[in-house]
């Protein structure tokens, strides 16, 4: 039964790579259909990569696919306006800061539960995007060109198969987000304080940790996360609307979600989340070349995620 | 049914959880009207064999007749069906409702014409239940989340004594109940044994048990070791059954008296539950706060340890100022602190001993204040638990799978990881068996001798007594009185905390 619960998920990712390399032997199992999984996952990694970091203190953030949709349009605003690339995504990304830093001033200097802060901003931070934009994708000339190049380029790996195959720029950034936060957590006081702060706030209280600043800075980093996230699709898609990030909050909490399913006491680790963000990706991935109805992949995505988070419960004591 | 049958007799009682016996052939028997005692030190099995009475937890093997007819109790509802009943700490409170509403939770409110809750009613047999345990300063109607944690265990025991049962189990009932409270509560069970019903208690407080019991069950290692009369047994004999080993005291002796130096001193310290307060410490010295619960002393300890609003008066370590911000300062001064409750303030449950140890000390178990050392904190969190005979796997393991007393030991560990120069400790030995309880004052005892300055907050009479050097008296939010513990008698004691002058008190 302990074993179902830790590796359950594991075991379940492991049934949906065989599914599809039997389904799809042509495609699916391919080294240039894997690198395409890890672009096409990669503004999703970032951002839930940012989520771990406040549910890791049992907090969440509801605001960030707003922040992302927030981020591309401030920055795309900016470059409409002549302003250098650097200065835009710079800007963006302080946006991005300042937005989880106002999460953080809210639910721990407030004292606000982060369901209806975070629930808040969400709808203010996509009020701001659609007011800055007019309500208006902005694309075409407005957006540099090596803006929307630069998630089309990666570093060559060589050829396979007589293509020439490229480690997407997109996925070496998300590679370096998920380093930078599994250093974070896992190899830092910081980390260790957060993990305390999840699992008894007035024990790490006591303890002389200090909780408000700590939260504070934990929601920074997530708002900091998404808007990188929201930088990268307005990147991939070279333009930028108010909406576009909008699916970005739910599929990183049910990946973090996924996650906690493998880790010992069901507290979200890094990269248990990454393993999350694949299997959804996968899923998509696999089922998009399938030609599954996409309003049925999400039926699909919503029972893998109750099927896993409902195994992880069974077992655990009830009363 | 013979008229001498006991009134429960539960013998050959197995139980084992993952093939691990937490009782293996216990015997317990209770006669009608008496008081019996269920001793033993965390992990004997007392708690498993309650439960298996209560009908929580099925033993594997179990003879149980109640007035020489066997039953089998297979839920909590045919364990009340035959005459028992259970009070314990974790007992289900819904704290928005009213302490009427809670007096009678799982059992029907008495109606008007068969649909309509008749709160008078209600109230009134609620008040009757409490009037039974003479308490008349707690208003049936007013909500249970509004009374502290004493009173909330006496609206427990009032509601268990609703209606008239055979047998009582309760466990640890005094524990967050003040001397007087205990002493109410101990006159309705002389009451009940009167008339003809029993209880069987369950304490870590022998001075209770001795006075209080008529017989006793001592458990060990899931065994019954022994059951008798408690006229015909001493407190060391019965503490030497339980732990397996002779103790020579209870209470180690200081190695060595208070210094001259002072170590801590408050002037005028005054915070929103605080009046005027002043005292110093000097380095050694064990100074005991009493008093009756909720009479300041935990606004006093939470005003040293930097997590209350200070709005007056000044604090010295050593002989520097000491103006704690919040308690990440205090723990930078050297000013420790172990709190009431361990479960809830702590401990981090579900995260391994050495990370729960290292907590407040990152600083200096850590490279650069940043980057964390695993083995060199869990190195040092052995040698701390190894020299305060913590009992555990290994550093690596969750606190949450730890006994009572060794969560309260890595509590400790925590405390004096730092080489604290004031320990503030809250109830240190709560819930905590004989053996660690020894432990605990041996810690205590360790850091004195090296020079720190001790305030212990307890309601364990004894302990104070037996522990301290000084102990200081709060009512209402300040110091009335201190006094030299040595020689002091317990009823002193009781007597300073209600601010009687009878006679009696130490000069």
């Amino acid at each position: 039964m302990v074993f179902i619960r830790r590796y359950g998920t594991l075991i379940g990712f492991v049934a949906i790579l065989v599914f599809f390399s039997v389904m799809l032997p042509g495609t699916f199992p391919t080294a240039r259909n894997w690198l395409n999984i890890t672009q096409q996952t990669s503004m999703l990694m970032v951002v839930a990569a940012g989520m771990t970091i406040v549910m890791v203190m049992g907090d969440f953030d509801l605001s960030v696919g707003s922040a992302a949709s927030l981020a591309g349009i401030v920055a795309a605003l900016m470059m409409a306006a002549g302003q250098p690339i650097w200065a835009a995504v710079a800007v963006a990304l302080v946006v991005g800061l300042l937005g989880g830093a106002f999460n953080g001033a809210m639910v721990s200097l407030v004292g606000i539960l982060p369901f209806i802060a975070t629930l808040a901003t969400m709808t203010m931070f996509s009020g701001i995007a659609f007011v800055v934009s007019g309500g208006k994708t902005i694309s075409g000339r407005a957006i540099p060109e090596d803006f929307g190049n630069f998630a089309r380029a990666g570093i060559p790996l060589g050829e396979w198969g007589g293509v020439a195959i490229n480690l997407p720029n997109l996925s070496i950034i998300a590679i370096v987000v998920i380093l930078a936060v599994w250093i974070l957590l896992e190899q830092t006081t910081f980390g260790r304080r957060l993990y305390a702060i999840g699992g008894n706030m007035e024990a790490a209280h006591l303890s002389g940790i200090a909780v408000k600043r700590l939260r504070l800075i934990a929601f920074s980093l997530t708002g900091l996360a998404a808007a990188a996230g929201g930088l990268m699709y307005a990147s991939r898609v070279a333009s930028a609307n108010p909406v576009q990030g909008s699916g970005l909050m739910l599929n990183a909490i049910a990946a973090v979600f996924l996650g906690t399913t493998m880790s010992r006491h069901g507290e979200p680790r890094i990269l248990a989340t990454v393993v999350g963000v694949i299997v959804l990706g996968v899923l998509d991935n696999g089922l998009t070349q399938m030609s599954v109805d996409s309003y049925i992949r999400q039926v699909l995505v919503g029972a893998l995620i109750l099927v896993a988070v409902g195994a992880g419960s069974i077992g655990q004591k009830r009363r | 049914m013979a008229p001498s049958a006991p009134l429960l007799s539960a013998t050959s009682v197995t139980k084992a959880y993952a093939g691990i016996p937490a009782l293996s052939g216990a015997n317990l028997v209770v006669a009608p009207g008496e008081i019996h005692a269920l001793m033993g030190e965390n992990g004997a099995g007392k708690s498993t064999l309650i439960k298996i009475l209560a009908g929580v937890v099925s033993p594997d093997t179990a003879d149980i007749k109640i007035n020489g007819t066997p039953v089998s109790i297979e839920s909590t509802k045919s364990a009340y069906r035959l005459g028992l009943r259970f009070i314990h700490q974790e007992f289900n409170v819904v704290p928005t409702l009213s302490v009427a509403e809670n007096i009678f939770m799982g059992r029907r409110y008495p109606r008007r014409a068969g649909i309509f809750v008749d709160w008078a009613d209600l109230n009134r047999q609620a008040q009757r239940a409490l009037d039974r345990l003479s308490i008349d300063h707690i208003d049936p109607r007013q909500n249970l989340g509004t009374l502290g944690l004493g009173d909330q265990m006496l609206v427990r025991i009032s509601a268990a004594l609703l209606d008239d049962a055979k047998l009582y189990v309760m466990d640890e009932p005094t524990a967050a109940l003040t001397a007087d409270e205990s002493q109410r509560l101990f006159r309705v069970l002389r009451e009940i044994r009167a008339s003809g019903s029993s209880v069987l208690y369950v304490s870590h407080r022998l001075d209770e048990v001795m006075t209080l019991c008529d017989k006793a069950t001592v458990l060990r290692d899931g065994r019954s070791i022994d059951s008798g009369a408690l006229t015909n047994i001493t407190h060391d004999d019965l503490v030497a059954l339980m732990i397996g080993r002779k103790v020579e005291e209870a209470y180690p002796k200081a190695v060595a008296a208070p210094r001259d130096t002072t170590v801590f001193a408050a002037a005028n310290l005054v915070t929103p539950g605080l009046k005027p307060t002043s005292f110093s410490l000097r380095e050694g010295e064990i100074l005991g706060i009493a008093g009756l619960s909720g009479s300041g002393q935990s606004e006093l300890i939470r005003a040293i340890f930097g997590d209350a609003r200070m709005t007056s008066g000044t604090m010295a370590l050593g002989n520097a100022p000491y103006v704690p911000f919040s308690p990440a300062t205090a723990w930078q001064s050297g000013v420790a602190y172990v709190p009431r409750e361990r479960r809830a303030e702590g401990l981090v449950m579900r995260r391994p001993i050495y990370e729960n140890i290292t907590l407040a000390h990152l600083k200096s178990q850590s490279r650069a204040g940043t980057w964390l050392t695993p083995n060199r904190e869990k190195r040092f969190a052995a040698e701390l638990g190894a020299n305060m005979r913590l009992k555990a796997v290994g550093p690596g393991q969750d606190v949450i799978e730890l006994s009572g007393g060794n969560q309260q030991k890595v509590v400790f560990a925590k405390a004096v990881a730092g080489d604290p120069r004031l320990l503030l400790l809250e109830e240190p030995t709560r819930g905590v068996d004989v053996g660690a309880k020894f432990d605990i004052y041996s810690i205590i005892r360790e850091r004195t001798a090296k020079g720190a300055g001790v305030i212990l907050v307890s309601s364990d009479l004894p302990e104070l007594i037996g522990l301290c050097d000084r102990i200081a008296i709060m009512r209402d939010g300040a110091i009335t009185t201190v006094v030299d513990a040595a020689g002091l008698r317990e009823d002193d004691l009781v007597n300073l905390c209600y601010g009687r002058t009878t006679g009696m008190v130490a000069q």
